[in-house]
């Protein structure tokens, strides 16, 4: 580590000091000045002290030294072997140490002057600059010049004065270190340079060539170690980028925790001295009544007092009047009167009681609301009641709902208290809550459920929130896989609720089939369908698995089970709602024969002609079904309208289209009806397997004999609606239809 | 490189010249008449050919047609109106003359239906016929080398469709080589020669007395021992044909032979059709479709 630092410094230095002027001349000088420097270098192991103040030096004397000797090694290098490339590498490189020794000796002078050592530098420097001069006079002044100015340069450096100053304070620790370096810095430059100090003299002759190799590869390495700590410097400052953001963070928090605080305070007291100042109104209030009626009291004693003497005042003159009257007669005559009054007013006891006390009355002050205020300040009231949160996206399932609440004050909560109900019902349910959420499991799907919340502390309960409604997500739909139908670009699927309520949408998933591996993956979604049936379109020829999920505002219901759709061919379904009651459909649901046993006939079946519709998906495009027949069965095939006449042959009307089987004495005899219109056609060969071709966009049904691709007959119509698939049996006899069949390429042209 | 094989056949195409007697524009293809000198036949003769637009870029299937009776190659490329279906399913129509011509032979033109205009497709054995009057291996080999050799045709894919007389023509060669063609149908064939009149007066005269040599171009005859690849045969026919009911063209015993030997036959009887061109020109793009369907698939 030491030697690196050592080497870095080299790195740094000569960075510093590309371009420098006076690096020809360099060496010379530093040659000359490692001696002095060696000198003291010796002279500073000694001497801790001053060995603190120069570390900087400890460290560029070694390569001082290596310096004059690659040097030297350099120069004989040049002479023995001057075609060598790397030849003038170490030329360089000892010129780039030897600028290094200049700074070295510069620094050295700054941290004697940032030591404050003046006197050293007095005593040390005259005896390098003596050496300085005598060995280069004309350089000293140049040099030294340049290593003053960059002496400053340095000193504003704060690496570098940072590494002065902490160097002053330090120890052994320092010492070995540097003693270390100084012993590698000899096998430092070893492998960097190829020349230990102490093999120098053996480096001539083939030791050179193996130095020159090492050189670049010394180089690299150190680069590499120079990477790895610039890469740590760099997590570092990360480091401490991330600590000084969250550092702010933290005041952020600390000064609105405190802010917070701070008003809670200024409320609490405020109203704590309020409450205080009431108190003193009151008190001075009361004091001033009381003083008021004891006044009062006196002052009326005072005035009864003085009339009582008054009376008396005048009695006592009365009586003396009395005493000096002379006329017996009349002292005796109103000395009864006297007598009398006296005797009266005497008989008056003189309340010489005081009515009131002075002093005034105990008064007891009541600091309980005080008290009650101040504590207050740090207890806690009861909380304001919570506001539940609308419902969100996704918190309704089928059975549970995920309730959510908050407060819109700082209040302190031990916990919550979570009613609820359906709507329709008035049974409710309580729970008690830490969160500030709550999933509530066992619940009806589709369904409205009403909350409401209280939020609870030490102090006591809050008042309930607004009663929220929110909605479980409905059950899944059953999608009904015997209506499906389907064709090479289109599916029509239908399906039921899985709730009695309505629900307000669905939602088709649709995912396509890839290599027979599980389709997983939703490659579509119809939303927003209002209805139990949709109408998907599909790509032909593959396969899709298709769930139907139900949506109310609470959510979506869990997929329902899929279907499984192949768009090769079309898929339709007999319609047995038609169908005549003597037809009889077999348990495949594609065959059917006329049973023998007559039922009562409703409208919508054909009850003349023993026929049957299919369901044909409503969708334009080219459908394409097979029916197979025996040689001897009589039948009509073909398409008609939903409506056509339920009491009409199929083909003699014009609302269907169809070919006719029929076996006269002579032949069999095929007839191709529409409003009851044949052309004449002879085929030779009787069809066992007939394909008919729906062509909504060419305006044609065609028939034909599938076995050998043999056109029959088409019928050029513009359907004006969708029509469907009919059949009808005029003896008995077995017709098998057969759906999902790719439109035959041989069926494009009659 | 590509052109050698081309270069090597030139003296073949030298020794089968051909010399263009009209070509006019139509749907985007071209209505072309040509003449050459048949070896077959030992005279000149012309041949009407429709080369549809794709042939200027693909090979092209070739669907021969048979005229009937007193027709050259005229009648059909000027009144049947072929060209448009012809040229959206890219087929090269061919369609020849019906017998030789000029060969100066005694009674060739004393009458309508026999000798010139009435070669009958067949190759004659009875003198003075025998020299020229060798339809039937004209259509079948000189022709379709002839018309190989000369134009972007696929060999592969070649049909055949007549009327009358040209439809007993296409008839007999469908049945006679099969897979040779990938399809054929006619208009109001003459079903079974060796029954009606006509027949039996060019056979006669062409192949002589031996009725049991008739039968190799009799239709009816041919379909009761037809055993090779299956044959989609589509036939129309006017209802209101005079010849129909003259009996000359018995589509029924055909039809007869065709269910008894499962051969699939669709046969159509048009209410109120004859046995004119204007007949031919109703349901010539039906018949297009019918051989493109094979032709093309």
């Amino acid at each position: 580590m030491s030697s690196r630092s050592g080497s870095r410094r080299g790195y740094e230095t000569s960075d510093q000091l590309t371009g420098h002027s006076a690096a020809p001349a360099v060496p010379e000088s530093s040659e000359i000045e490692a001696g002095g420097l060696i000198f003291y270098h010796m002279d500073l192991y000694g001497s801790k002290e001053r060995f603190d103040i120069f570390p900087e030096e400890l460290s560029g004397q070694g390569e001082r030294s290596l310096g004059d000797t690659r040097r030297e090694s350099a120069l004989s290098s040049e002479k023995i072997q001057h075609s060598q490339e790397a030849g003038y590498d170490l030329e360089k490189e000892v010129a780039e140490l030897a600028k290094m020794y200049g700074l070295d000796e510069d620094r050295e002078k700054e941290l004697e002057l940032l030591g404050g050592h003046p006197e050293m530098v007095e005593s040390r420097w005259p005896s390098a600059r003596t050496e300085k001069q005598r060995g280069l006079p004309g350089e000293t002044s140049q040099d030294e010049d340049e290593s003053k100015a960059r002496a400053e340069d340095n000193a504003e450096s704060p690496m570098r004065s940072g590494e002065g100053l902490s160097s002053s304070g330090i120890s052994d620790e320092w010492n070995s270190q540097a003693v270390s370096e100084e012993e590698e810095s000899g096998d430092v430059f070893c492998s960097t340079c190829k020349i230990p100090i102490r093999a120098f003299d053996k480096l001539f002759g083939e030791h050179k060539d193996h130095e020159v190799t090492k050189l670049p590869n010394a180089m690299e390495s150190e680069k590499e170690e120079i990477h790895k700590n610039m890469c740590k410097l760099e997590e570092q400052i990360a480091q401490m980028e991330n600590f000084a953001s969250h550092l702010e963070e933290i005041f952020i928090t600390v000064e609105e925790n405190f802010g917070r605080q701070e008003e809670n305070f200024e409320v609490h007291y405020n109203d704590a001295v309020q409450v205080l100042a009431q108190k003193y109104e009151e008190q001075l209030e009361a004091l001033g009544e009381e003083k008021r009626q004891k006044l009062e009291a006196l002052y009326g004693q005072l005035v009864s007092c003085g009339e009582h003497l008054d009376t008396c005042k005048e009695l006592t003159d009365r009586t003396q009047e009395l005493y000096l009257e002379n006329d017996k007669a009349n002292f005796m005559k109103a000395a009864i009167t006297m007598v009398d009054r006296l005797e009266e007013f005497l008989k008056k006891e003189v309340d010489l009681e005081l009515s009131t006390v002075p002093d005034f009355e105990e008064r007891v002050i009541d600091v309980s609301e005080v008290e009650q205020l101040m504590n207050s300040i740090n207890i806690i009231p009861a909380p304001c009641a919570p506001v539940i949160n609308p419902q969100a996206p996704s918190a309704a399932t089928g059975t549970s709902l995920r309730v959510c609440w908050s407060l819109f004050s700082d209040d302190t909560v031990e916990c919550y208290q979570l009613c609820y109900k359906t709507v329709s019902n008035e049974r409710q349910h309580t729970l008690k809550v830490k969160e500030t959420y709550c999933t509530i499991t066992n619940l009806l799907p589709n369904t409205q459920y009403e909350f409401w919340v209280s939020a609870l502390n030490a102090t006591g309960i809050s008042p309930p929130s607004e009663r929220t409604v929110y909605v479980t997500a409905p059950s899944p739909p059953t999608i009904n896989s015997k209506k499906i139908r389907s064709c090479e670009n289109a599916a029509l699927v239908c399906w039921e609720s899985g709730d009695i309520n309505p629900v307000d949408s669905y939602t088709v998933e649709l995912s396509k089939l890839a290599d027979e591996e599980n389709g997983d993956t939703i490659t579509e979604s119809i939303v927003g369908i209002p209805n139990c049936e949709v109408l998907i379109h599909l790509q032909p020829t593959q396969s899709y698995h298709i769930c139907v999920r139900a949506l109310n505002l609470g959510g979506s219901s869990e997929r329902s089970d899929p279907v499984l759709i192949h768009t090769t061919g079309t898929y339709f379904c007999l319609n047995e709602d038609t169908a005549h009651p003597l037809l009889a459909i077999l348990d495949d649901g594609f065959t059917i024969h006329p049973e023998s046993v007559p039922e009562y006939t409703t409208p919508s079946v054909f009850h003349r002609c023993i026929g049957i519709l299919g369901s044909l998906i409503p969708f334009p495009g080219k459908h394409y079904w097979e029916v197979e027949v025996e040689e001897d069965t009589e039948y009509r095939i073909g398409v008609a309208f939903e409506n056509t006449p339920r009491h009409g042959y199929l083909g003699t009307n014009n609302s269907s289209w169809c070919m006719r089987h029929i076996i006269t004495p002579s032949r069999h005899k095929y007839e191709f009806l529409h409003s009851g219109m044949t052309p004449d056609i002879r085929i030779t060969l009787p069809p066992r397997r007939i394909g008919i071709l729906l062509d909504y966009e060419n305006c044609r049904l065609s028939f034909f004999n599938a076995d050998i691709a043999q056109h029959l007959y088409t019928f050029n119509s513009h359907f004006q609606h969708y029509v469907h698939p009919c059949f009808a049996l005029e003896t008995p006899g077995i017709l098998r239809i057969r759906t999902g069949i790719a439109v035959p390429p041989w069926t494009a042209l009659p | 490189m590509r052109w050698l094989p081309l270069c090597s056949a030139a003296p073949c195409v030298k020794a089968m010249a051909l010399k263009q007697v009209s070509s006019n524009r139509c749907f985007e293809g071209f209505q072309k008449v040509f003449e050459h000198d048949s070896a077959e036949l030992k005279c000149k003769m012309k041949f009407g050919i429709y080369l549809p637009p794709k042939a200027e870029t693909a090979k092209c299937p070739v669907l021969y047609w048979l005229s009937g009776l007193t027709c050259t190659e005229q009648n059909f490329i000027t009144k049947a109106g072929f060209q448009q279906g012809a040229a959206e399913h890219g087929l090269i129509v061919v369609a020849p003359d019906t017998s030789p011509r000029g060969c100066n032979i005694e009674g060739e033109d004393e009458s309508w239906d026999f000798g010139t205009g009435a070669g009958f497709y067949v190759d004659a054995t009875e003198e003075p016929w025998k020299t020229n009057y060798r339809m039937y291996s004209y259509i079948k080999d000189e022709l379709p080398k002839l018309i190989n050799a000369n134009f972007p045709t696929d060999p592969e894919r070649m049909s055949i469709f007549g009327h009358s007389m040209g439809g007993h023509g296409a008839l007999i060669l469908a049945l006679k080589n099969p897979g040779k063609y990938k399809s054929v149908s006619a208009f109001a064939p003459i079903c079974n020669p060796i029954q009606c009149q006509w027949g039996k007066k060019a056979l006669g005269g062409y192949l002589g007395s031996d009725v049991s040599k008739w039968e190799a171009y009799d239709a009816t005859q041919l379909v009761k021992s037809y055993a090779g690849s299956p044959l989609d045969i589509l036939i129309d026919q006017g209802k209101d044909d005079q010849f129909l009911s003259a009996g000359q063209l018995l589509p029924d015993n055909f039809i007869a032979a065709c269910t008894e030997q499962k051969v699939p036959v669709v046969f159509r009887l048009q209410q109120g059709y004859d046995h004119s061109y204007f007949f031919i020109a109703t349901f010539i793009n039906d018949h297009i479709k019918h051989h493109a369907k094979y032709l093309n698939a």
